[in-house]
């Protein structure tokens, strides 16, 4: 049986800040359509692993293989093709704060793609009306709830047609009331068949809609499994402590 | 080569001779202006309307005129008034004064970012209004007023090369006369700007000493 | 008395006319230190170390060096020994530029330390270059907030334009100078100068406020 290859694959990312190691040889593999989702006490290398997936922070080793393809950080050009297929959600939102919301969309499809502005514009109204935002297209970030921002921060990536979703802790921002709208969204991109590597402290919602759960303690990949698996008949003691704890204080948030 | 070396002999005597009228220049203009913005700065911020007011004014005239129209108000102008001051006293009176209206702006700013619940504090303890200034306010505003009236002195050593233009002949004045009489203007004034160099750069230095000495724990970032 | 506003009055043109040309030095000037000063910055914040040492020696130079000598190097000295014949209006603005540029690059330099990381980072992930991201993501945010810095820097040119003055130029001092050493009427002459400066000082002032208010972002609070 010929066993499908997996769209994005990462093996042994190791980083170091100074004396620290943040990240041990953490290697991922995930599927087309796939939701992958990490978990695991803060510091833990979450963030860090997925900026490495896109260099926006250097591994110290670590390679990362994109449909079968292996990426070379040094080949820039490779590099930018590259980001462009996986896009990033941040936890701080970071949009562009001198752009609109639609500014925000249009500006990654015509200085990067190189479209032009009305087909840009087109496409970005599209992809902003997909997240709910038609009528908040004109408006600047600083006029934005924290809810809108991110939802304009999902736009804007999924905009540039990735191959791979990368999502860092995309509520943890945010006010609780908040939440739902980003998560719904979440969802949505899965059941269309997204494939999505995600941090998230919502155990209730990993519990749901994640086909893989990760956890990371310390810059290791200690367990995955699958939801039930991991949240019920965990194989390893920290996991099962983790979980537990979590589980007592977001409940099913 | 040989007669590379016999210039140098000139020259450097000579622009020496003018180093030290420029040093004769800075060093009171530094403390009069210093000293004239600390009371038009506390004037600024503690006077009456009227002599705020005042203060003001001065401060709008001595910083809106160019340094170069003062001068030549000081030298030239004034004999009108019959009054006639050498080339070095104009020069003096004209840095001080423009110094001085620089240095009120930070000795305001210093001043204004003094919390008021310290003047309160201090009222209700019974300061007097000039008390209060002297033990209070001013030991603090020293520190925050140190780097803009630090930079403030550095540009002095700067301008101070515009007496030349009232004809006062400090560094820049005799580098100008030997360079026209020699046509090695490149080497002169490359020397010469190694001189400004070392003078701006030695005090540079010796700012970041002396604010690094009297720093505060947690007091750098200060909200007004 | 009254004879002193005659002579002011009567040389007002000339006096104005001397604007245009101090004008014309600004402009110069603020323009080759706005375009060199964001080179400058954008080396210094992401260059390579030798091109940061390069921007900082730079700095040093023109800010540590009096204008004064700074023109006379360039006029007598180096354009001279080149053998480059350039009026002294031209030397005026290079010289000025140059040292400008200095500063300015520091003032754009505290600006794009200000912006968050995240904002660089966000154009990364998007899959833009460096440059890219400097030009459309960077740039556009530090140039505003260094309009209240750059509007200071304006009216010190401004007043360091009357230097040129030493090199011949027919500025508005130099035409106080001309005038008042025929009339006599040195007093009321420079003083008038001043004024000229005052004004020209205010409108540039006011003018950078109302562009400041024009490009501002709704809701843009840093």
């Amino acid at each position: 049986m010929v066993e499908k290859e997996p769209v994005l694959r990462v093996e042994d990312m190791t980083k170091r800040y100074g004396q620290k190691e943040v990240l041990h040889g953490a290697s991922l593999r995930v599927n087309k359509g796939e939701l992958k989702i990490l978990i695991g006490p803060s510091g833990g290398g979450k963030s860090t692993l997925l900026q490495c997936i896109n260099f926006l922070v250097i591994p110290d080793t670590g390679r990362v293989w994109l449909k079968g393809e292996e990426i070379i950080r040094s080949h820039k050009r490779d590099l930018y093709a590259y980001r462009q297929k996986v896009g990033m959600i941040f936890q701080d939102f970071n949009l562009f704060d001198h752009l609109t919301a639609l500014g925000n969309v249009t500006i990654g499809l015509e200085r990067v793609k190189g479209m032009a502005k009305k087909a840009a514009r087109e496409k970005a109204v599209a992809e902003l009306e997909r997240v709910d935002l038609r009528n908040h297209i004109s408006k600047y970030p600083a006029q934005l709830s924290g809810g809108q921002k991110q939802r304009v921060s999902i736009a804007r990536a999924l905009a540039m047609d990735p191959e791979v979703m990368l999502l860092d802790e995309p509520t943890s921002a945010l006010d609780p009331e908040l939440i739902s709208e980003v998560l719904s969204v979440v969802e949505n991109l899965r059941a269309n068949g997204m494939t999505m590597v995600m941090s998230t402290h919502h155990m209730g919602f990993a519990r749901e809609v994640a086909d893989e759960i990760v956890f990371l303690e310390d810059g290791c990949i200690l367990e995955t499994g699958s939801p039930d698996k991991i949240f019920t008949h965990a194989e390893c003691e920290r996991t099962r402590e983790f979980c537990s704890k979590i589980l007592e204080l977001y409940g099913n948030a | 080569m040989e007669e590379l070396f016999f210039i140098q002999h000139d020259v450097i005597p000579a622009l020496w001779r003018g180093m030290i009228v420029s040093i004769e220049l800075i060093v009171p203009s530094a403390i009069f202006g210093l000293i004239i913005g600390i009371i038009i700065g506390n004037l600024r911020v503690f006077g009456n309307t009227i002599v705020a007011g005042i203060a003001n004014s001065y401060v709008a005239i001595f910083r809106g005129f160019p340094l170069v129209v003062q001068l030549f108000i000081w030298y030239f102008g004034l004999p009108h008034l019959g009054i006639y001051l050498s080339p070095f006293v104009a020069a003096i009176v004209g840095f001080s004064l423009c110094s001085g209206a620089y240095h009120s702006e930070y000795v305001r700013g210093a001043l204004l970012s003094i919390k008021k619940g310290q003047l309160l504090a201090a009222q209700s303890l019974g300061f007097s209004k000039m008390k209060m200034i002297i033990s209070v306010v001013l030991p603090q505003a020293f520190r925050r007023a140190l780097p803009g009236c630090g930079n403030e002195v550095i540009y002095l050593i700067k301008y101070s090369s515009l007496a030349y233009m009232i004809t006062c002949i400090e560094l820049t004045g005799e580098a100008k006369i030997i360079a026209s009489e020699t046509f090695k203007y490149t080497e002169i004034f490359l020397i010469v700007g190694a001189y400004y160099l070392v003078l701006t750069s030695v005090a540079t230095w010796l700012l970041n000493r002396f604010e690094n000495h009297l720093r505060l724990p947690g007091f750098d970032h200060y909200s007004t | 008395m009254t004879e002193s506003f005659i002579v002011i009055y009567e040389a007002l043109p000339y006096l104005i006319q001397g604007s245009f040309v101090t004008i014309g030095i600004i402009c110069g000037a603020m323009a080759l230190g706005l375009s060199f000063g964001i080179l400058l910055a954008v080396g210094q914040v992401y260059g390579h170390p030798f091109i940061r040492f390069l921007v900082r020696a730079y700095v040093w130079f023109f800010r540590g060096v009096p204008l004064l000598v700074l023109l006379f190097l360039f006029y007598f000295g180096l354009f001279t020994l080149l053998n480059i014949n350039l009026p002294a209006f031209t030397v005026a603005i290079i010289v000025l530029g140059l040292i400008s540029a200095a500063y300015q690059s520091q003032i754009f330099r505290g600006a794009i330390l200000s912006l968050p990381e995240g904002q660089f980072k966000a154009a990364r992930a998007l899959g833009m270059s460096d440059k890219k991201s400097i030009l459309f993501i960077i740039l556009p945010q530090a140039l505003r907030l260094s309009i209240p810095g750059w509007s200071n820097e304006y009216s010190i040119v401004l007043k360091d334009s009357a230097v040129a003055y030493a090199l011949g130029v027919m500025e508005i001092m130099a035409r106080a100078h001309f005038v008042a050493s025929r009339t006599y009427e040195h007093l009321p002459l420079y003083f008038a100068a001043g004024v000229i400066f005052l004004i020209l000082t205010y409108l540039g002032t006011r003018g950078l406020k109302l562009l400041e208010e024009k490009v501002r972002i709704p809701g843009y609070a840093r």
